[in-house]
């Protein structure tokens, strides 16, 4: 059975790359483009991993990470932060909220899918 | 003692004394007559007494009128004749005695003027000498005073115990209410010299200030200054600045501190909005570079994935490349559009611009540039240095163009701009060549600057273009355009032109010797106080009924009379002004419509009186006016009150008048503006500042002895 990972960004020229590794790297890639539509799709099925933009409409990544975590049996989903931002302080607050860890754009494959597995064995 | 009273004691004594000697003599008289003789006497008395009585009568009217005479010609004269001259010799060189009583009175007088004409002629002589030899160090003073006052920064020297010394204009725009009370606000504060800082700045951020500075001294560092942030009342953030100063005479002491005070509120508002562009533009960055990157690296991994999917990441590739290049644009529009924002500009005239670039053009370039006269004078607001270099940049490139070296200059105001032509004879210019011009970075011999002519003139919202020039004959041109101002923004602010005798009352160092003010201010000596000299105008003359409608007040500050420190509020009487009152006042009702009303403008003055001595012309008036409105005010007025009137009462007992402007005749003092509120207080400041060295050779010295001074006048006996 793959691993189930969601990613939860707004921006499709990154989840398009991203979707086509994840699946080339035989997970089950699902896509949400907002916070609220993340925190229903691991509500509906939890992920194993969550790759989590910041920066998103509506509510942001940190609050969507704590909603995440706050769901039933949401403590064993690991949460990745794809951030666009690049401060320390940003990092600070994301780990304390619950992150597993973050990785700032832009990004190199290998170093996701590394992060990915390492998070998921 | 007032003359009528000197005169009953006068005549009362002197008919006793003579009574008595005439009682003592009869006395002996009697005891050498024999009984017959006594006998003899007692019988005429008795057959004669009506002739006895009426001669005694007489005798003693003849002797009351001779009295009277010698009194009012010559004693009375003489003590008038002493008060004067000691006003001659001591405030007012000026006055000259009344030639009043009898002849040789009127003799002395003349005497005694003619003395006072050479006295006074002496002492301006000296006056002279010592003001050429003061000339010198007072206009460097006044120059550095001068020059602190127009500094952009806020300046402020206090003394230890926080008594401000000196303030700037600057100061005063930051911290306080300009002296004037506004709107009526109780809790606005003022500045102004021998206040505390500590109404305007927090206590413990200055303490804390110092104690930096203590340990800062101890650990010998260099620089001891210590800075700390405040918020001025209209919410501008100051970055304030101490330094310490040190004692002459102890210099590990401090003796008092200087608060420079600077507004960061723009700078610190340019910061954050260049982090904003800056982390904006970094996030965007990053977001492309994260598509463009990861979708570079699925089609260098996969090489064998469907051509949809490649195509797919390739047109995402495409897109974001494009993206990269909209960001760097906007970014690039955005910081250009704040540099312009904060671009060095000023306003200056145009004529003056034009006239620069003249010269310039004559020395630099050899170019004789002709300027015709202005119609009328207009400002623009530029970066000199950039305009005239772009304008100078023309000048040669069209003189290398046209083989000319004559351009006459013409200058036309429209409703928003000035037009200027620059023209010359021939062939005009084509619009090509000056786009061409335009997109060089400007250059001229060695001078330059790394924008383009077209940058400049975008930065100014300017504009240039070939034009022909209208009038008789049509020469070709080119024509600028540059923005107007108008003139009130011409001159920026601060002013810079200082003037040595425009000397500010902004400072007095002598402060820096006074101890803070207590409760003890009656053993003080009266030249030290700080006074608030006031005056009110009324609807009338009845505390009860009336009601005050405009407050006048200045400051005293060590001797000085602070005319800038000054509170000048009408106030809103809430009633009828009465047609009378105004005839006096000239206060019309219209004025008062929409003025505070006295429950706001009593604390308001209470705040700018705190701790220090009222005084004022009549003042016990003014204090029951003051009074019935307390309650309803919720303020009282706890300060000492001193009184022009009783004080000339004092010093001057034998004087008949002793109304404000009688006093200030006899002083010496010119009044101006007399009837309003502060016009009335600046003349009793004047007047209270010339009765000082009077009070002190009458040995009045502390406000207690000018208060027990003045209770036993006579004017003191009437009660409001």
């Amino acid at each position: 059975m793959p691993h189930n990972i969601l990613i939860v960004d707004d921006e499709p020229n990154i989840v398009v790359p991203l979707q086509f590794l994840m699946e080339q790297k035989g997970y089950a890639v699902r896509v949400a483009t907002s916070g609220e539509e993340a925190v229903a799709a691991a509500a509906e099925q939890p992920p194993d991993l969550v790759l989590l933009d910041i920066m998103l409409p509506g509510i942001d990544g940190f609050e969507t990470c704590q909603r995440i975590r706050d769901l039933a049996g949401g403590d064993s989903i690991r949460i990745l932060f794809l951030t666009a931002m690049g401060q320390d302080m940003d990092m600070a607050k994301g780990l304390s909220l619950g992150a597993d860890d973050y990785i700032v754009k832009p990004f190199s494959n290998a170093d996701v899918v590394a992060r990915a597995r390492r998070l998921l064995t | 003692m007032i003359p009528k009273n000197k005169f009953w004691w006068f005549a009362g004594v002197s008919i006793g004394l003579t009574g008595l000697f005439i009682s003592i003599l009869t006395v002996f008289f009697w005891r050498q007559l024999t009984p017959d003789e006594e006998r003899l006497l007692i019988d005429l008395f008795k057959h004669h007494f009506a002739y006895i009585f009426i001669a005694i009568f007489l005798l003693l009217t003849g002797f009351v009128f001779a009295l009277d005479g010698i009194f009012h010609n010559y004693i009375i004269p003489v003590s008038r004749l002493a008060e004067e001259v000691r006003v001659i010799h001591s405030v007012n060189p000026s006055h000259r005695v009344k030639t009043e009583g009898s002849r040789d009175i009127s003799r002395l007088a003349a005497i005694i003027n003619e003395g006072a004409e050479a006295f006074e002629a002496l002492r301006k002589n000296i006056g002279q000498k010592i003001q050429a030899a003061r000339a010198d160090s007072e206009e460097e003073k006044n120059l550095l005073a001068s020059f602190m006052s127009e500094l952009p920064e806020g300046v402020l020297i206090c003394n230890a115990d926080g008594r401000i010394l000196f303030y700037n204009k600057q100061a005063r725009n930051f911290l306080g209410p300009d002296g004037q009370a506004g709107g009526g606000d109780p809790s606005s504060r003022f500045i102004g010299l021998g206040r505390s800082i500590f109404s305007v700045i927090d206590e413990n951020l200055i303490l804390h200030a110092l104690d930096e500075i203590a340990e800062k001294f101890a650990r010998q560092e260099r620089n001891v200054a210590a800075y700390f942030a405040v918020v001025a009342p209209d919410g501008r953030l100051l970055r304030a600045e101490t330094v310490p100063i040190l004692n002459r005479d102890q210099p590990d002491q401090v003796g008092g501190f200087i608060l420079i005070l600077y507004d960061i509120t723009d700078s610190i508002e340019t910061e954050r909005r260049l982090d904003y562009l800056l982390q904006t533009l970094l996030r965007r960055i990053r977001a492309s570079l994260a598509g463009i990157r990861s979708g570079i690296e699925a089609i260098v991994e996969y090489p064998d994935m469907a051509p949809e999917k490649r195509s797919h990441l390739q047109r995402i590739i495409h897109e974001e490349a494009l993206r990269l290049g909209g960001v760097a644009n906007e970014t690039a529009a955005e910081y250009e559009r704040h540099m312009r924002m904060h671009w060095p500009v000023v306003a200056m005239p145009v004529a003056d611009l034009f006239e620069t670039i003249r010269r310039k053009a004559e020395e630099k370039l050899k170019l004789n540039l002709r300027l015709k006269p202005m119609k009328e004078p207009c400002w623009t607001k530029v970066d000199s240095y950039a305009i005239i270099l772009s304008v100078l940049y023309v000048l040669d490139h069209l003189s290398r163009e046209t083989g000319h070296r004559s351009f006459e200059c013409r200058f036309e105001k429209k409703p928003r701009y000035v037009q200027i032509d620059i023209s010359w004879e021939g062939r005009s210019l084509s619009i090509e060549t000056l786009r061409r011009w335009e997109a060089q970075p400007l250059l001229l011999e060695n001078e330059g600057i790394g924008l383009s002519l077209r940058e400049v003139m975008a930065h100014h919202d300017a504009q240039i273009w070939c034009a022909a020039c209208e009038g008789a004959e049509k020469r070709p041109s080119l024509r600028f355009f540059l923005p107007l101002v108008s003139k009130d923004c011409g001159p920026s602010q601060p002013s810079m032109r200082i003037r040595p005798d425009s000397r500010p009352e902004f400072f007095d160092f002598d402060l820096f010797n006074q101890p803070g003010q207590t409760p003890e201010l009656d053993q003080r000596p009266l030249k030290e106080l700080t006074y608030t000299v006031f005056d009110t105008e009324t609807t009338g003359l009845s505390p009860e009924t009336d009601e005050i409608i405009s407050i006048g007040a200045v400051r005293i500050v060590n001797g000085r009379l602070l005319r800038r420190e000054s509170f000048d509020q009408l106030v809103d009487p809430l009633r009828e002004v009465p047609y009378e009152s105004v005839k006096i006042h000239g206060i019309q009702p219209e004025m008062l419509k929409n003025k505070p009303a006295i429950h706001k403008v009593l604390p308001l003055f209470a705040k700018f009186a705190e701790e220090t001595v009222l005084v004022g012309h009549n003042v016990a008036f003014d204090m029951r006016m003051f009074q019935v409105k307390e309650a309803l005010a919720g303020t009282r007025f706890i300060n000492p009150v001193l009184d022009t009137l009783l004080l000339s009462a004092v010093v001057h007992p034998a004087q008949r008048k002793h109304t404000l402007e009688s006093i200030a005749e006899r002083l010496g003092i010119r009044i101006i503006g007399r009837h309003t509120a502060l016009g009335d207080a600046i003349c009793a400041g004047e007047v209270f500042l010339r009765l000082l060295p009077l009070l002190e050779k009458a040995g009045i010295r502390t406000l207690r002895e000018a208060v027990a001074a003045s209770r036993k006048t006579y004017y003191a006996r009437l009660k409001y």
